[in-house]
């Protein structure tokens, strides 16, 4: 039956533990990444709601080429073109990459949740004679934040999976583990299923936070 | 919790783990050389399961990194990617089973050939193809991208298809959606060895060419010289053939 199914799993219990550093490789630049969007992402909406004309166009003009451009692409200009003015390294290359990629999406989570909340709540802070920025902070944003979280776990999901894309770029990471493995040992098939089966450990956990996350968050709405 | 806590523990956490960020940029340093491959390519640059990388190339690395009194960094890299991964300087040298080439010497340096070898058509038995003259237009060849013998593929009319690398293109003449692979000779058996499937294949007539490998070196770069030395003290003293003995057995790839 071997020309069927030509493949050998049964190696994968036993190397299923080699790709673990490469694992860490991929939290770890996912991780980084996830932190540097989010300061981004807020940063980017809180300018795209701004009332200065020159913030917003700033803004705008961000998502636009960020949300426009393949993150593949990105990646590699940042790895390969910035070399004449400094030489990012691998790992650093993925994390900036990542970072300013998922800023642009969580940037139009922050600001859409920002506006999702009625008006009235900004109007009702500012009568009681709370400054903007106040406002901003104690009243709109807390609020806001409740609804960014179900599409912020989505994102950060998302840009789990992405971070594979750093394997183009020499970074240890499990999908380039897995090709390497599976090209040095001819069982390239038995690897990328160990891959996957990391992938989905790492999702699956973060799945789990982010529900977690969720639930508390519903239950202080009745509290 | 709010957005301002969460950027300002974002931030914390950035920065604090932000430091190993730093490492790796460029092989550059006064005690150590690096080389790269693919990593993928066995018997001459390949991942053992310690995550070490081993082969034919690697041994000429560590012993010219050994001769240079520096530590060897041996990096992988893609294919495709890695002559611009060498003019963006992060490492010094591409010691992976690069053929020498008009085009190539174009963009980059090489050392003298330190082995030889060639591309040959691979196809499956029961195919009937014995030589590459036997294929035209209508015949899909498959190769990994980046690689010289896509000129071949031209050269001969037949399709190109291409691949990250020779266990895919392998796979694909075993599951029959392509016609023939080229590749090197020596990667190609090594391969129909040990992959499962492999004893489906044969070579189909000889080396098309000879190829010359050399270890690439940016443009005008000292240490093109500097390892020419090496290399020519290598052959000299047997160690080129001892290298080729230990991976190759009774098999001296190092001369012509």
């Amino acid at each position: 039956m071997e020309g069927f199914f030509p493949w050998d799993f049964t190696v994968v219990p036993a190397k299923f533990h080699l790709f673990a550093s490469a694992a860490g490789y991929t939290l770890y630049i996912t991780t980084l990444g996830i932190l540097a969007g989010i300061i981004t992402g807020l940063v980017v909406a809180l300018a795209k709601i701004s009332k200065r004309k020159a913030l917003n166009k700033l803004a705008s003009v961000y998502i636009f080429v960020i949300r426009g451009t393949p993150l593949l692409l990105q990646l590699f200009i940042i790895y390969y073109g910035m070399t004449a003015i400094v030489t990012v390294p691998p790992l650093a290359s993925a994390v900036i990459a990542l970072g300013i990629h998922n800023g642009a999406y969580i940037a139009e989570i922050f600001r859409g949740a920002i506006q999702s909340i009625d008006y009235g709540q900004m109007e009702a802070a500012r009568s009681l004679g709370m400054t903007r920025g106040r406002a901003m902070r104690r009243i709109v944003l807390p609020q806001a934040f409740k609804r960014a979280v179900p599409p912020l776990g989505n994102q950060f999901i998302i840009a789990l999976k992405d971070s594979s894309l750093a394997s183009t770029i020499a970074v240890p990471e499990l999908l380039l583990r897995g090709r390497q493995m599976g090209s040095s040992s001819f069982m390239y098939m038995e690897m990328l299923v160990i891959v996957a089966i990391w992938y989905l450990l790492m999702t699956g956990v973060l799945s789990y936070v982010i529900h977690r996350v969720e639930t508390r968050l519903k239950v202080s709405d009745r509290g | 919790m709010n957005f301002f806590k969460i950027v300002t523990v974002s931030i914390c956490v950035l920065l604090l783990a932000a430091f190993p960020l730093a490492a790796g940029g460029s092989g550059d340093t006064a005690d150590t050389i690096s080389f790269a491959g693919s990593g993928g390519y066995p018997p001459f640059n390949f991942m053992l399961d310690s995550g070490d990388i081993d082969g034919f190339d690697v041994d000429v690395a560590k012993e010219i990194a050994k001769r240079m009194g520096k530590e060897l960094k041996y990096v992988t890299t893609s294919w495709d990617g890695i002559i611009e991964g060498l003019r963006a300087g992060r490492y010094d040298g591409i010691l992976g089973s690069m053929g020498i080439t008009d085009a190539r010497l174009e963009i980059v340096d090489f050392s003298t050939p330190y082995y030889y070898s060639g591309p040959q058509l691979i196809v499956r038995k029961d195919s009937g193809i014995s030589s590459i003259e036997d294929l035209d237009k209508s015949n899909n060849v498959a190769l990994a991208t980046g690689t010289t013998f896509a000129d071949d593929a031209e050269k001969y009319g037949v399709t190109p298809k291409f691949y990250e690398d020779d266990n895919q293109t392998l796979m694909e003449l075993i599951n029959g959606r392509v016609d023939g692979v080229l590749t090197d000779r020596i990667v190609g058996l090594n391969a129909m060895n040990k992959m499962k499937g492999g004893d489906k294949l044969t070579l189909a007539g000889s080396v098309l060419r000879t190829e010359k490998m050399g270890v690439a070196f940016k443009k005008n770069s000292p240490l093109t010289a500097e390892v020419n030395k090496i290399l020519e003290d290598m052959r000299a003293d047997g160690t080129m053939t001892a290298i080729s003995n230990k991976w190759f057995p009774g098999q001296d790839i190092t001369v012509e």
